[in-house]
């Protein structure tokens, strides 16, 4: 890994006073199949030919990217496809820490800096036709799992430009594929630990699932406190097939000096269950784009997050719950507490495409004010082209109990405790729809964690 | 109410305004804007220098603007095929008998003189782009209550109206805004003083007779402290094959303790854009109320406003929007919450047919400091036909955390059920439908005067007709 | 007011007898606005949207931003017309000679 950075930055800096860009250069640095690199050159021209958004479109309105300068970040050296495998006795001490306690997972993936460490999957499943392996060696072993599938989501063109950059400069990936009838019975939990600033880690996820397989699938952003910055951009693209049944779960808690873009595609087909939560903690920025796409008939989405923001954390989250198909349903619950000085966004869409009757569709975004000086913006909107359906959407911004927390007081806890319980009991109506209680029981001591509880 | 009385009964075939009034306007100025159609709307009003200048300003500012990319579709809208300026006659009158034969005969068809005698506190009418009649009744005059053409409120009041004048929206707010502060004309001055409480409504009523027409009337009304009244607008013009043009700007000032209500039933025909900016600013103790009834033009973009700048100020929206084939209602309203304990409710119903389109569009703000503040905000829309189309996009942003907010939405069709059950009733399913539809607007209808809420009823019966079978 | 130094930010014959000019110190961007011999200075910032005030222009003695109009007193900052509703932040502000100074906290 040492000579990719050094190659990275020895080119980045020579070229920037020419080409102006080390992240131009940082292409001209890699050797890797063709198809992929033909993607990169693709993407980087679009990224190039693209403005950066601005606060005078709509979509971007709450997030100022006027600072975010990706030419000031050293991309990560890609991944080779030739993994390490330590055990995790050999792992550095915070990757290995946090291994502990996911004995009970069917697949698990350590990566550092991009580069993966350590990666095991059930020997069962492998046999099973279960494909659990980096981008790049999928794309030289099994050049068929990728193929359509690969960067083909519907970007909208707000996202494009992050996106065009994500897939020009990406670190590495993972590829979990699920042949059809297979159910993975424990989580697939990835860890992604970034330890260095001034970069830019770009991962990717790319999830097959065949007919009537199961499967949850768990990453979770980590990093110190950066005293440089950090860009970090994650991209998701997952294909259930008819009848399957998937759960996505990301948890980013990195440390302070975090920028973290994450664009996520969620394709269901026919009668399919998908659930995607999203949890944010850690970062200065994090802006989260989801999409879910309906396109099969009885089809099933579930879409949830929480936030807690402190200091001057920004999150910025926009969802789409697309029903291109009739008779599907979705259902949005997006909880957040805030303190200090951070802020959130949420801005939500359930579009009906014409013809798509009986959809139902839901879009709930709640929002708790724990200081003066934080800030909720909050937009749910809803575009119906269809009159065969039920569809409602609802947000509120509001305060701890008053009556809740005099009552904790009276029984001897500290203001500061009995509001950081309710906190908890807020979040609690999502955490409980997590389907694995490992996954779930984490969940609660990262945000444990972070509250101060 | 014309409960069981069937569409067809009503005998309503279309469009009741659609007749055109043969006239002879003194002055039509050329067709498309520019500086010079400015200075002769000015010159034809005999304007101070200031408002000319303001005018001029506000051209370069419109000129600068971009047009909107969100809302409706203004693609379409062609300002230089519109007449920015039609003068009908020399002068306003004050009695119905000066007014021209053929500009009264179609108020009298608009049932304007009758509603006047009967149940109006006053009236002001605008036809093209002037106001052609404004009196008020003699008790209220008496009371120091001020009802005027903007123009006299600008000749009679010129500095309580420079005081006030474009503060609530100054002409860069946005495009329309600005095109409105350049060409404005017609329009009411009205002024309620101290304590003075006006219990029947005073009503505008804004005709547009000729083809292309532009009308940009400009209202300021300020109602003192402790004052009530009701203000109701009424549109209406003939059905052309070319686009006509409405932008209006409404500025209310409503000091601490006063009540004002400010009602609106457009009913443009089908080939008008009307793009009006209407906005109040709340101060202590006082209530403002928007009713706004949306049920003509092609396309509307309107959203009421109340800026809450005192402490315990309320702000109310109540929006109705029908958008029948080929209408687009981009409606709602907008609260902006600056004080304390200031609290707020927009209550929209909306209604889409054939292949109109029903928007919600609004923004619930809520300020640093505006300590105790709670808001509500609930949208209802009914979509009639699988080819009609409903969005609602709100706009919630708040920075103080000792506030209450809500906003819920909800959309739904017409139920099966409930037609079914009209209808095994004896009710034909036209007549099913438009009451499931009057059921579903009656918490708006219902705070309307009688009479405006019985003509509310016959458009919808109106509409309803044909939506069937 | 009172702490934090003045610093020397325009000459006086930079800013148009009644306009505006756009300065900054250090991380401060600060909007001078002059009236004769007179200069005010405030943070560049409308309160409304956080639009620069110093592309907007002075108009019967107010700053008018140039995105809304919101209007503002340029002696005390408070808004004069809607959308704003909150004041601009004034520094205090002297002309020495024909230099114009600001005092930065």
């Amino acid at each position: 890994m040492a000579d990719g950075v050094t190659t990275a930055r020895e080119a980045g800096e020579t070229e920037a006073g020419v080409a102006g860009s080390r992240l131009a250069a940082f292409l001209e640095t890699l050797d890797e199949p063709a198809t992929l690199l033909e993607r990169r050159r693709r993407a980087w021209e679009r990224y190039t030919e693209l403005p950066m958004p601005t606060r005078k479109s709509e979509e971007w309105r709450y997030t100022d990217l006027s600072r975010l300068d990706p030419e000031s970040h050293v991309p990560f050296a890609p991944e080779s496809g030739e993994e390490e495998n330590r055990d995790a006795g050999d792992l550095p001490e915070q990757a290995a820490r946090l291994l502990e306690g996911m004995e009970a997972r069917s697949a698990v993936a350590v990566r550092v800096d991009g580069r993966t460490l350590h990666r095991r999957l059930d020997p069962a499943l492998a046999e099973r036709g279960v494909v659990f392996a980096p981008i790049r060696r999928v794309a030289r072993e099994r050049p068929e799992l990728l193929a359509e599938r690969l960067y083909t989501s519907d970007v909208s063109p707000m996202e494009e430009k992050l996106w065009s950059l994500h897939v020009a400069m990406l670190t590495g990936g993972d590829v979990l594929y699920v042949p059809d009838g297979v159910r993975v019975p424990e989580p697939v939990h990835v860890l992604r630990w970034a330890g260095e600033g001034d970069r830019l880690l770009s991962t990717h996820t790319l999830l097959v699932t065949g007919r009537e397989a199961e499967v949850t699938w768990v990453e979770e952003y980590l990093s110190p406190d950066l005293e440089s910055p950090l860009l970090s951009l994650s991209g998701l693209e997952l294909f259930a097939g008819d009848g399957a049944t998937v759960h996505y779960l990301s948890l980013q808690r990195y440390g302070r000096g975090v920028k973290h873009f994450s664009i996520q595609h969620l394709l269901a087909g026919r009668d399919t269950r998908l659930s995607g939560l999203n949890v944010n903690l850690g970062g200065d920025l994090a802006r989260d784009d989801v999409t879910s796409h309906l396109e099969g008939p009885g089809s099933e989405s579930e879409m949830l997050a929480l936030w807690f923001g402190d200091g001057t954390q920004h999150f910025d989250h926009h969802t789409l719950q697309h029903h291109a198909a009739p008779h599907a349903y979705s259902d949005l619950l997006y909880k957040g507490a805030l303190t200090d000085s951070a802020r959130s966004v949420f801005r939500g869409l359930i579009r009906v495409d014409r013809g798509a009757q009986l959809t139902d569709a839901y879009q709930t975004n709640r929002n708790l004010l724990l200081s003066k000086h934080c800030h909720a913006t909050t937009l749910p909107n809803l575009e119906i082209e269809a009159d065969d359906v039920r569809c409602s959407h609802g947000a509120t911004v509001g305060q701890v109990d008053e009556g809740m927390l005099f009552y904790l007081m009276s029984r001897g806890l500290t203001r500061l405790t009995a509001e950081r319980l309710l906190v908890f009991g807020f979040f609690d109506e999502v955490l409980e729809r997590v389907p694995v209680e490992g996954v779930r029981e984490r969940l609660r001591d990262a945000i444990g964690s972070k509250i101060g509880l | 109410m014309p409960h069981n009385e069937t569409v067809e009964g009503l005998g309503l075939d279309e469009y009741k305004y659609h007749f055109v009034t043969r006239d002879k306007p003194v002055f039509k100025s050329r067709k498309g804007l520019s500086e010079e159609v400015v200075r002769q709307i000015s010159a034809h009003k005999e304007e101070p220098e200031w408002m000319l200048d303001f005018r001029l300003r506000a051209l370069k500012i419109f000129e600068s603007k971009p047009m909107p990319t969100w809302g409706g579709d203004l693609s379409t809208l062609d300002l230089d095929q519109i007449y920015f300026y039609i003068r009908p006659q020399d002068r306003m009158q004050r009695s119905w008998d000066e007014v021209p034969d053929e500009i009264k005969d179609t108020f009298e068809r608009l049932g304007i003189p009758e509603a006047e005698r009967s149940v109006l506190a006053g009236v002001g009418a605008q036809y093209e782009s002037e106001m052609v009649y404004h009196s008020l009744r003699e008790e209220w005059e008496n009371q120091g209550v001020v009802f005027e053409s903007i123009e006299d409120g600008l000749k009679m009041y010129p500095d309580l109206f420079r005081e006030h004048f474009a503060t609530v929206i100054p002409p860069a707010d946005n495009k329309f805004a600005a095109l409105n502060s350049a060409v404005w004309s017609g329009g009411s001055f009205v002024y309620i003083p101290k304590g003075a409480k006006i219990d029947i409504p005073l009503q505008a009523y804004f005709r547009v007779n000729a083809e292309r027409m532009g009308q940009f009337e400009r209202t300021i009304i300020i109602a003192d402290e402790g004052s009530e009244a009701h203000y109701i607008e009424g549109c209406t013009a003939p059905q052309y094959s070319t686009e006509s043009f409405h932008s209006g700007v409404i500025e209310i000032i409503v000091k601490r303790n006063a009540r004002f209500r400010y009602t609106t039933i457009q009913n443009w025909s089908n080939n008008m854009y009307n793009l009006v900016t209407q906005r109040a600013m709340v101060h202590e103790s006082a209530t403002m109320e928007w009713l706004d009834g949306n049920l003509g033009s092609k396309l509307t973009m309107k959203y009421p406003s109340c800026f809450l700048v005192g402490e315990g100020a309320h702000g109310e929206v109540l929006s109705i929007a029908y958008a029948t084939d080929g209408q687009h209602q981009d409606t709602g309203g907008k609260v902006v919450h600056v004080a304390p304990h200031t609290t707020s409710r927009i209550t929209s119903k909306s209604i889409s047919k054939g292949t109109g389109r029903s928007s919600y569009r609004g923004l619930c703000k809520v300020y640093e400091g505006a300590v105790g503040s709670r808001s509500n905000v609930e949208c209802d829309a009914l979509l009639l036909d699988e080819t009609s189309r409903t969005d609602t996009y709100p706009y919630i942003e708040i920075d103080e955390n000792e506030a209450t907010i809500g906003h819920e939405a909800t959309v739904s069709k017409v139920g099966e059920e409930q037609l079914f059950y009209l209808m095994s009733r004896g009710l034909a399913e036209e007549e099913a439908m438009a009451m499931v539809v009057r059921g579903f607007i009656e918490p708006i209808a219902k705070k309307l005067p009688l009479e405006f809420a019985i003509e509310l009823n016959r458009l919808i019966e109106l509409e309803m007709e044909g939506s069937v079978g | 007011m009172g702490e934090g130094e003045f610093h020397t930010v325009a000459r006086l014959d930079e800013i148009p007898a009644t306009g505006l000019k756009g300065v900054a110190v250090e991380e401060q961007k600060i909007v001078l606005v002059r009236q004769g011999d007179q200069v005010f200075a405030l943070e560049d910032r409308c309160s409304h949207e956080e639009f620069a005030l110093s592309d907007g222009e002075i108009v019967a003695g107010q700053i008018e931003c140039a995105l809304h109009g919101a209007r503002f007193d340029p002696a005390t900052g408070a808004p004069k017309a809607l959308p704003a509703v909150k004041p601009v932040k004034t520094f205090e502000c002297r002309v020495e000679g024909d230099v114009v100074q600001v005092r930065i906290d």
